[in-house]
């Protein structure tokens, strides 16, 4: 039991029996040298009562305490931290000097913030395999979250304390994604097509009044131009086919025992744009069964028209299809090749296609 | 199932401040009510019985609770002396069409909320954009629960801190995050922001608020736990035990239908 200091010191509030602090000195007994008041013999003790210098440095260390504890909560919380130990022995020792209601108050004050503490860290022994330590769920929450997780810090700053990296922009969705799972939440109610508007329609109508006008004369135009130009497109087709078709059965009839080359046939070699009308042209022939395409003893294409007998016993299922194509560059080779100098298939003289 | 109490004549006082010249809403009895269903013809009935339905159904779009004296006020008006039996077919309604628990969350001032009687499945597809502040409410639910039940707001503050959600900073996604969550959160009873008596200064208390206890299984909650600690949900023998007990206090007790 500590013995208060006589003559009208205020005595110290602080009662025996409080845990983990360690009582023991009597000041009257003892010399200690060590003080945190410093080394003041026994017989100046009333004056370092009164001190107010000391005073202040006393409470303000006990301010001191109280601030670290407080700050340092929750790092003081893990069961590895053993800062709240050292606390203790602190206070312990600025206890010596506490003279003035004012420390003790103070002194109560981080008693009761330790004690507090301490029972935290307690409570958190007891359950020790139900500890739940929120750093570590925000860590691996952050993973959850898509954290890019840098390998060095940036100058990108400083976020909360915690691992520098960039969240990317979805990252609470996620997390909202997965939690949505464990509420038995009401869906939201709304309308399905809107509240209806309350704008007045006019307006619009009036500008498609305004349009109708000018389309139905553009109409009346239309129809005639667009006539004239099928008809002379799929007649200039058909024309070409036919005028083709004779060349070919032409050709044959001279000498039906040799076989016509198909490219000799469609290439012209003064125009690479004619050689492909040719084929296309005569592809017609080949669609519709009056010229077949077979392959000579040299595996060289060559064509022949259909006799009229056999048109229609060729039959669908004889039938084969092929893509023929043509480039530039075979062309020339082509005519190398075959040693083509005039076309087969004479561009028709009234041609206003161009070439 | 409504959760009802039928206080035979017992007058009830209205709370909030704008009841004031509203006759106070009593209960009424059985017989009464008896009376007054008799004087109303099926369609009337169905009618009121829609349109407390439908603003249910609007007033849950924001998750606010709805308060019995403004049901009355607004809706029920002159039909109030069959409330029970037009609360009992809305309760009816929601569990066969719409798949809803219309719950009492507060007996004394009469507040409901609706929740959802069917449970998510696993592999379902996910019917609507998350929303991202079930994100925040369900880690800042999760804490409170794995710590037993209560936790001191600091905590509360500093995890979200490490999640990069600063209650001093306007956020990107949430922005006033303070607000939403020591208000919104609360009004819509998923959290419980209670002062801790003799701190200085000031401090308070999260705990689940009764919206949370209906809607949110801690079961779930201790899996995602698992999954992302990497454990066994079981390991977590306290939260375990609490995960797995069914209390009265937080499934609302059921009625028989008629």
């Amino acid at each position: 039991m500590r013995r208060a200091r006589g003559d009208g010191a205020e005595e110290s509030p602080r009662q025996n029996g409080t845990a983990g602090r360690r009582r023991g000195e009597q000041r009257a007994d003892s010399g200690d040298g060590d003080d945190a008041g410093g080394g003041l013999g026994p017989a100046d003790m009333p004056e370092e009562d009164n001190d107010p210098g000391l005073r202040r440095e006393i409470r303000s260390k006990y301010r001191d305490l109280i601030n670290s504890v407080q700050q340092n909560r929750e790092d003081m919380l893990s069961p590895s931290n053993n800062k709240l130990h050292e606390v203790l022995e602190e206070a312990n020792k600025l206890f010596r000097d506490v003279r003035q209601a004012r420390e003790a108050a103070l002194d109560a004050q981080l008693l009761v913030v330790a004690t507090d503490l301490g029972k935290e860290k307690a409570s958190q022994l007891f359950v020790e395999g139900n500890a739940f330590d929120p750093s570590a769920f925000a860590e691996h929450l952050l993973s959850f979250m898509g954290l890019n997780r840098l390998e060095e810090g940036d100058e990108e700053q400083q976020h909360g304390g915690g691992v520098d990296g960039y969240l990317p922009q979805d990252a609470w969705h996620r997390v909202a994604e997965r939690a949505e799972r464990c509420f038995r939440t009401a869906p939201c109610f709304h309308y399905m097509m809107g509240s209806f508007h309350a704008e007045p329609p006019p307006p619009k109508q009036r500008i498609e009044r305004q349009r109708k006008a000018p389309s139905k004369e553009v109409k009346r135009i239309m129809p005639t131009q667009l006539k004239k130009m099928e008809e002379s497109q799929q007649e200039a087709t058909e024309k070409e086919v036919e005028r083709i078709l004779g060349y070919l059965r032409g050709y044959y009839a001279d000498e039906p025992t040799s076989p016509i080359s198909y490219y000799e046939f469609v290439i012209d070699p003064k125009s690479f744009s004619r050689t492909v009308e040719n084929i296309f042209h005569t592809s017609f022939l080949i669609r519709d069964g009056l010229a077949r395409m077979y392959l000579d003893e040299s595996k060289l294409p060559c064509i022949a028209p259909v006799e009229e007998g056999e048109v229609e016993n060729g039959g669908l299922s004889s039938r084969k299809q092929c893509i023929i194509s043509i480039s530039l560059r075979s062309w020339r080779e082509l005519i190398d090749a075959l040693d083509i100098s005039e076309p087969l298939i004479h561009p028709p003289t009234s041609q206003s296609v161009s070439q | 199932m409504v959760v009802m109490l039928f206080d035979e004549g017992r007058s009830e006082t209205l709370m909030g401040e704008e009841e004031d010249d509203d006759i106070p809403f009593t209960q009424p009895s059985t017989s009464q009510v008896q009376k007054g269903l008799e004087k109303l013809t099926p369609a009337q009935v169905d009618q009121k019985t829609a349109e407390v339905v439908q603003y249910f159904l609007m007033k849950d779009q924001k998750k606010i609770p709805v308060r019995r004296a403004d049901l009355v006020k607004h809706v029920v008006k002159e039909y109030r002396n069959i409330y029970p039996e037009i609360m009992k077919r809305t309760a009816r309604t929601f569990e066969q069409v719409f798949g809803l628990k219309l719950v009492e969350i507060d007996f004394k001032n009469h507040v409901y909320i609706l929740i959802n009687k069917l449970e998510t499945l696993e592999g379902a597809p996910v019917r609507s954009p998350s929303n991202p502040k079930m994100g925040l409410l369900f880690v800042i639910l999760s804490v409170i629960f794995m710590k037993g039940g209560a936790v001191k707001e600091t905590l509360v503050w500093n995890t979200l801190k490490k999640l990069r959600v600063d209650p001093g900073e306007k956020h990107e996604e949430f922005g006033d995050v303070k607000r939403l969550v020591t208000d919104e959160f609360v009004r819509q009873r998923y959290l419980e922001y209670v002062r801790i008596p003799h701190t200085e200064p000031l401090e308070h208390e999260f705990r689940w608020g009764q919206r949370a206890e209906l809607e949110v299984s801690k079961i779930k909650i201790l899996e995602f736990m698992g999954e992302l600690h990497d454990r066994d949900p079981q390991s977590w023998s306290q939260q375990y035990k609490e995960a797995t007990t069914p209390s009265s206090s937080s499934q609302p007790s059921t009625s028989s239908q008629r």
